[in-house]
């Protein structure tokens, strides 16, 4: 076995190295970091508590909540979507403000299947005369809503929420060839 | 007692070779990295081309930067520091050469089937069974090497570096070995034998621990063996490297679930991932510790010398990267980091930082040493240095605030937390652009420097001549204290480790009293082990320098502290917990077109970009629709519940969209959703669905579990023909014309079944964890 004396020459008063060097290496045997312990420590003592606290003293899991949650959201929102009928969407449709907003929810959500000028694609085309699905405002309204789910139209209203659904039916109806 | 001088010659041709061979499979893995990234940004550079699409080269980038790149810097850093710190040549120079000849024939190998689409889906896991088999043989020729080296040692104890790659050996195996179980249906593919959840939770204990061991603990023993020579300082803490070590390698394997936090994984698993991980930081940092505080008295010597320049910054980055580890697996934070760029920011400051300066550093101090002449030019070195730190750091703000705006973009909710703010993912896109623009500029600064790293090495070692290091050493020929099996196994740090253990599992998961006697017990061991290594540390540090003077009782403790938590983790899931892991839905099986499309979208490497797990959190299910079962993916072998949503989430993409909805977005993703990034896939339109391998391959499902009735060729022949024509008839009605033969009509079969279930009978729902 090989003792090499540590390479680099120590300064006085500096902390014994342990005996043995390994090819030219030596080691201090300094003491731990306060902090470091700290941390060591906290995180295994907040660990233990943690998992007692999730483990033992919870009552509901993260699925029931979650639903809890959403079915929050969906009365909520069925509680706000009643507030269109045929006559207040035939009144957003001449309300530019409106259309502006319709138009641009259009272009992100509706354009890859209906066309950028409605004209139909992968859907149905909406400036044409006939209507699939019925052809009062608040008929269009439910099919953007609860969507065709048969033919591929997707139920928008949970994803895009009532204000900007109506938005998009006022923008279709001020589309409409003036026959 | 005689003392004698022996001559050693090491063997440094297989280092010399390592090192080459990390250069250069270094540039291919960076090369590769920054085209990907482009990909992301423009998704021409696809080229319409099956072998360059993103879903292909990203396997091919992430293998090849760990297992070619860090994988042959490791092994030239390990050998060479090996036989210096054991004194002995390297066992057999026929296993040396195997070992590399074998090595970068694996890679060769994988760089040619990745890009062909012959994957198994796992990440870092991706390579077919065949390759699967020749790792596992040549990492039993490179642990056969390296103990046999250790058996021949003329230095009796162990250095701190040693223990760490004992440590990355064995259990490198044990992890690869576990994760790539699988039954083949033909030379080229194979099943998982693992599904679901089970299949997820495996995946991430090896996934995480590959990080672990593979880039981390080989890297900290290169780092104990190159930072106190460069630096010529004594290493700062030896007892610090005895608790980092054993706590790191204890804690690591426990931290693999965070990677599935919120998502369908039973919730105690979720706990045990995020507690740990947070118990991990402390481990980490004791070698980060360890490594700059060993600088201290040589921090002069940066301003001159790149070697340390690297060194310093690579353990820094280590510090950090192992401080935002922890940080992201509290389940609240990774609710917003998940599936961002915010995990690719963060694994690029290790690998970028920690992996790839330790490597130019190492690479700067062996050069000389390897070939006997001064380094071409230091200018250069340090120009590489801050080239590659500008790089990173580039590289990582921009993830992260590319990261963190994604995430809060798709989280966000307006009219009271009620709609989505963004519905249109697209959006989420949009907005990160220019950060991913800004990620390529700062990946392309860190290839710059590492090409400039590949300059040097040239121009040092052309016309160089080699040289081989030899040493004398004196040899006393005194017998070892051995500790045998009663040392090892009856002595007071393994008895308190284990009988905490022990309690600490019975408190886990034991009923109402084997709970309270297992938190007693737990405590009771703590307290106890406490006063006793107060009292009598003495017996604790001389039973541990016994130990280090024997390598295969520390080897097998070794092993037991990293199989503990594997075996804690997985046995219950796969065995125990089988009826639980439903739920209250179980999936429908696919039908044999649906599985032909599902192989395909394994093979494309739609996992890259696509998750198939809606999370139990509120802005996932307003997206997405209603969070996954366990049930739902219990058939899926492989679990494709992803890691990443470079695009939406598709676990219940079926019938959301018509058939001819999906067949435009194939051929041209922007025809029907502007603005997308995701590559065309003109060749499905093309290829024909491999009918012929479906036999094989529902045999193995139905060996796998998958409740598949028997089925001859020919009725599987005529199932697929009934469901592909269905399919063709609806694309026809919306005057799209394809084959039913073709690739195209298969994929969308599996893609209108994701999501579809049933539900179960309630006693099975009622059973949970």
């Amino acid at each position: 076995m090989s003792e090499h004396p540590p390479k680099s020459p120590r300064e006085p008063g500096e902390d014994p190295v342990r005996p043995h060097v390994f090819d030219g290496i030596s080691e201090y045997d300094k003491r731990l970091p306060n902090w470091w312990l700290a941390t060591l420590y906290g995180s295994i003592i907040f660990s233990v508590f943690y998992w007692m606290v999730t483990q033992q003293f919870r009552r509901i899991n993260d699925g029931d909540q979650v639903t809890a949650a959403v079915q929050e959201i969906r009365a909520a929102k069925l509680a706000s979507s009643g507030s269109y009928d045929d006559s207040s969407l035939l009144e957003m449709s001449r309300t530019a403000s409106v259309l502006a907003s319709g138009a641009a929810t259009y272009q992100t959500t509706c354009v890859s299947c209906h066309g950028p000028e409605l004209q139909g694609g992968i859907g149905a085309n909406l400036v044409d005369a006939t209507w699939l699905h019925g052809n009062k405002p608040t008929e269009i309204l439910r099919v953007l809503n609860e969507g065709v789910l048969t033919k591929g139209m997707p139920a928008w209203g949970p994803v895009l929420g009532p204000k900007k659904t109506a938005e998009v039916v006022a923008f279709v109806l001020s589309k409409q060839p003036a026959s | 007692m005689s003392v004698r001088t022996v001559q050693i010659h090491y063997n440094d041709k297989v280092v010399r070779q390592f090192l080459l061979a990390t250069v250069i499979w270094g540039v291919v893995g960076m090369l590769v990295g920054v085209l990907i990234a482009s990909q992301l940004n423009f998704w021409r550079v696809n080229f319409d081309l099956p072998w360059l699409t993103f879903g292909r080269l990203r396997p091919l980038h992430t293998n090849a930067v760990i297992f070619a790149f860090v994988g042959n810097m490791m092994f030239a850093g390990i050998y060479y520091s090996t036989q210096r710190l054991v004194k002995a040549r390297l066992a057999s120079d026929f296993l040396s050469q195997l070992h590399f000849w074998g090595w970068q024939l694996i890679i060769v190998s994988a760089a040619i089937t990745l890009p062909l689409g012959f994957s198994r889906s796992k990440e870092y896991a991706e390579l077919i069974w065949p390759i699967n088999i020749a790792v596992a043989g040549i990492w039993v020729v490179f642990a056969v090497n390296f103990f046999w080296t250790l058996a021949r040692r003329q230095e009796r104890g162990l250095y701190v570096a040693i223990w760490f790659y004992i440590a990355t050996i064995i259990t490198v195996a044990m992890l690869y070995i576990v994760n790539h179980l699988s039954l083949p249906t033909s030379l080229l593919h194979s099943y998982p034998i693992f599904g679901g959840v089970q299949d997820g939770l495996v995946q991430w204990w090896y996934g995480h621990n590959a990080v672990a061991f593979f880039l981390t603990t080989p890297i900290l023993g290169i780092m104990y063996y190159f930072v106190p020579k460069a630096a010529e300082r004594p290493v700062y803490s030896y007892r610090l490297s005895v608790i980092h070590f054993w706590s790191l390698v204890f804690v690591y394997i426990w931290a693999g679930p965070h990677h599935l936090l919120n998502t369908a994984l039973p919730y105690w698993l979720q706990i045990l991932g995020m507690t740990f991980s947070l118990m991990l930081w402390a481990p980490s940092w004791g070698g980060m510790l360890n490594g700059l505080l060993t600088l201290r008295g040589a921090w002069h010597k940066l301003r001159t010398e790149p070697v340390l320049k690297f060194f310093a910054a690579a353990v820094t980055f280590y510090g950090m990267s192992t401080f935002e580890g922890p940080l992201l697996s509290i389940r609240s934070v990774n609710a917003l980091a998940h599936y961002s760029d915010w995990i690719i920011g963060h694994v690029h400051a290790g690998a970028l930082g920690w992996n790839g300066f330790m490597a130019a550093g190492m690479i700067y101090w062996l050069l000389p040493r390897l070939w006997n002449r001064p380094l071409f030019s230091t200018a250069l070195a340090n120009v590489h240095f801050w080239i590659g730190l500008v790089g990173i750091l580039l590289y990582v703000a921009a993830m992260w605030v590319s990261g963190i705006t994604q995430g809060l973009m798709l989280n966000s909710t307006s009219e009271g937390g009620t709609v989505l703010t963004y519905p249109n993912f697209l959006d989420t896109l949009a907005a990160i652009r220019p950060l991913m623009a800004l990620r390529i500029v700062g990946g392309g600064l860190y290839l710059v420097g590492f090409l400039l790293l590949a300059y040097n090495v040239v121009r040092t070692i052309r016309g160089a001549e080699v040289v081989d290091g030899s040493a004398e050493v004196l040899v006393e020929d005194t017998p070892t204290p051995r500790v045998g099996v009663v040392g090892t196994f009856i002595n007071p740090p393994f008895v308190f480790s284990a009988l905490g253990t022990l309690f600490a599992c019975a408190w886990m998961f034991g009923g109402d009293f084997v709970r309270l006697v297992g938190l007693f017990g737990t405590i009771t061991s703590v307290i106890i082990a406490w006063l006793h290594f107060e009292t009598k540390k003495r017996g604790w540090s001389d039973w541990y320098d016994r130990l280090l003077l024997n390598a295969a009782p520390f080897t097998v403790l070794t092993f037991i502290a990293v199989a503990a938590g594997g075996m804690i983790q997985i046995i219950p899931t796969v065995i125990v917990n089988r009826a639980r892991n439903v739920e209250d839905r179980i999936q429908v099986p696919y039908t044999p077109l649906e599985l032909a499309g599902r192989d395909l979208y394994v093979s494309e490497g739609c996992y890259n970009c696509h998750s198939q797990m809606i999370r139990t959190l509120v802005p996932d299910v307003l997206r997405y629709g209603e969070y996954s079962r366990l049930g739902e993916s219990i058939y899926d072998h492989p679990y494709q519940w992803g890691s990443r949503r470079i695009g939406p989430d598709l676990a219940r993409v079926g019938g959301k969209y018509p058939d001819s909805w999906h067949y435009k977005h194939m051929l041209n993703p922007r025809e029907v959703s502007p603005g997308s990034n995701m590559p065309n896939y003109p060749w499905l339109f093309e290829n024909t669905t491999d009918v012929a391998a479906l036999p094989a391959k529902l045999a193995v499902q139905r060996t796998l579990g998958v409740p598949y009735p028997e089925q001859t060729p020919a009725d599987i022949q005529a199932q697929v023909d009934a469901q592909a024509a269905e399919i063709a008839a609806r694309l026809r009605d919306a005057d799209l014309r394809v084959e039913p033969d073709r690739q195209i009509i298969a994929l969308i079969a599996y893609l209108q079944k994701l999501g579809k279930s049933e539900p179960v009978r309630p006693v099975l729902a009622a059973a949970k964890p």
